[in-house]
């Protein structure tokens, strides 16, 4: 029975849903009203990995949930308003305000226990892919869902984040890989907010908006005619043809 | 035959635990200190801030061991206002993490420039920043033990022994001239036994508790006016 248990214990799935409290950050809002939408990958992110041999356990993290508790957190203090775009009915009502639509999705997610590596620091590793596109190069498909074609971004760019914790007395090996988790997170949203403004090609479509707002205040203080509609480059290299390919989110 | 062998092994095992008894608890501890600028006065109705470094790929300052120094500050001066660790790095949010960290004095400067950032620290009222940077390790371990379990019955036997090394640096800066005013360092080490008749006792030497104690003095003695 006692060799059965042992067996069993060494082939058992160490399941972790990853929870954490997490900051609002300290800074100005960006003048800047942020569509966002987290494709169903992102909100229900999870990981699997098999184990290698007897002595270690399958892993399964599941990160989705606190995936999209920090990013919201982070968000709402990086930016004026944050519109979640949950279906097209939203995209159509909002559009006029949305100055951008950010997609994040997981690229990869690593992670070290002890086990693996004979160090004794739990260790999480991911890579995150941002895509900055216009709300007009949000589409509704067949189904309903919606896409985007990748050719319509006006941005993208990677993030890595890295979270370790080290080994602790009466800390379970769930427990550690969830420190290490909400670490990676924290260090995920030092890394975005750090590099937004540096992106260049986030940094022009920040220009753009910026001259926009200049250019709308001097009109209404010169108060010569009526507000001339927005376009922007996003606008004008949909018009070259419809999009033939999009990713669904 | 056996008898004797058995007797033996007995004698040497409390022997070893005689002698573990004797060196249990025993620490070497080291200390170097260089600060300039002390507040005479003490710092009055300011704070301090103390923070572990956590940017090293290879070991994190402990949370517990900042707060052990924070504690041991504040219990040897209650004026002393000491804003815990967890606290502030999550006020601060995004700007005290591992990547972001001020590294140098000099680099507030540029956090300062972030209006709510100086807002928050103004509000603070902070006079210095404390950095803590050493962790403490587990290192050579020598001797054997096995256990046993049968029915009604189980225990252990034998003598194990290892060896526990701290090593940590304070750096302290102040906050309003953005300078470094000092820095204190300890080293101990002590060597940890486990010896095993039917139960294991562990007598574990305190390595961590007397770098923090020996670093939280020093501390102590230069934010102080009392000390």
């Amino acid at each position: 029975m006692l060799c059965f248990t042992l067996l069993a214990a060494g082939c058992s799935t160490k399941q972790v849903v990853v929870e954490g409290n997490f900051p609002k950050p300290l800074l100005d809002p960006l003048p800047i009203t942020l569509g966002v939408i987290y494709p169903s990958a992102f909100a229900e992110h999870e990981f699997f990995d098999e184990a290698k041999g007897r002595a270690e356990s399958d892993w399964l993290v599941k990160t989705g949930e606190a995936q999209v508790e920090f990013w919201d957190i982070l968000f709402d203090g990086m930016f004026d308003e944050v519109v979640h775009i949950r279906d097209w009915e939203t995209v159509q009502r909002r559009a006029a305000e949305i100055d951008g639509v950010l997609i994040p999705a997981i690229g990869d997610l690593q992670y070290t226990v002890p086990t693996h590596t004979n160090v004794k620091i739990y260790e999480i590793w991911m890579r995150y892919e941002f895509r900055l596109v216009d709300i007009a190069a949000i589409h509704q498909q067949e189904d309903g869902a919606l896409s985007f074609n990748l050719d319509e971004r006006l941005a993208a760019w990677p993030i890595t984040a890295y979270g370790k914790t080290p080994t602790a007395f009466l800390q379970t090996d769930e427990e550690a890989v969830n420190l290490a988790a909400v670490v990676a997170l924290r260090d995920a949203g030092a890394h975005f907010v750090t590099s937004f403004g540096g992106t260049p090609d986030v940094a022009i479509w920040l220009d753009g908006i910026a001259r926009r707002e200049q250019d709308a205040a001097r009109s209404s203080n010169d108060q010569v005619g009526d507000p001339q509609p927005v376009v922007d480059s996003a606008e004008a290299s949909t018009a070259e043809g419809e999009p033939d390919s999009g990713e669904a989110l | 035959m056996s008898g004797q062998r058995i007797d033996r092994q007995t004698t040497r095992i409390a022997g070893l635990i005689l002698l573990a008894v004797l060196l249990g608890g025993c620490v070497n501890a080291t200390v170097d200190e260089m600060t300039y600028n002390e507040p005479v006065a003490g710092i009055g109705e300011s704070s301090v801030v103390i923070l572990g470094r956590r940017h090293k790929p290879d070991y994190d300052t402990e949370f517990d061991f900042i707060e052990c120094i924070g504690d041991h500050i504040h219990s040897g001066d209650p004026s002393i206002e000491v804003i815990n660790e967890i606290a502030f790095i999550n006020q601060f949010y995004p700007w005290f993490e591992p990547r972001t960290a001020p590294l140098q004095p000099q680099t507030i400067d540029r956090l300062l420039q972030l209006p709510p950032v100086a807002a928050r620290f103004d509000e603070m009222k902070l006079e210095y920043m404390i950095w803590i940077d050493g962790n403490t390790e587990n290192t050579e371990s020598t001797g054997s033990m096995s256990c046993g379990i049968g029915p009604g019955v189980a225990g252990c036997f034998g003598f194990g022994t290892w060896g526990t090394e701290s090593e940590y640096e304070a750096t302290i800066w102040d906050f309003t001239d953005k300078v470094e005013v000092g820095r204190v360092s300890a080293q101990t080490s002590g060597q940890n036994y486990m010896p095993a008749v039917v139960v294991p006792i562990p007598i574990i030497a305190p390595v961590q508790g007397t770098a923090c104690d020996s670093l939280g003095d020093q501390l102590l003695e230069y934010l102080s006016a009392f000390h």
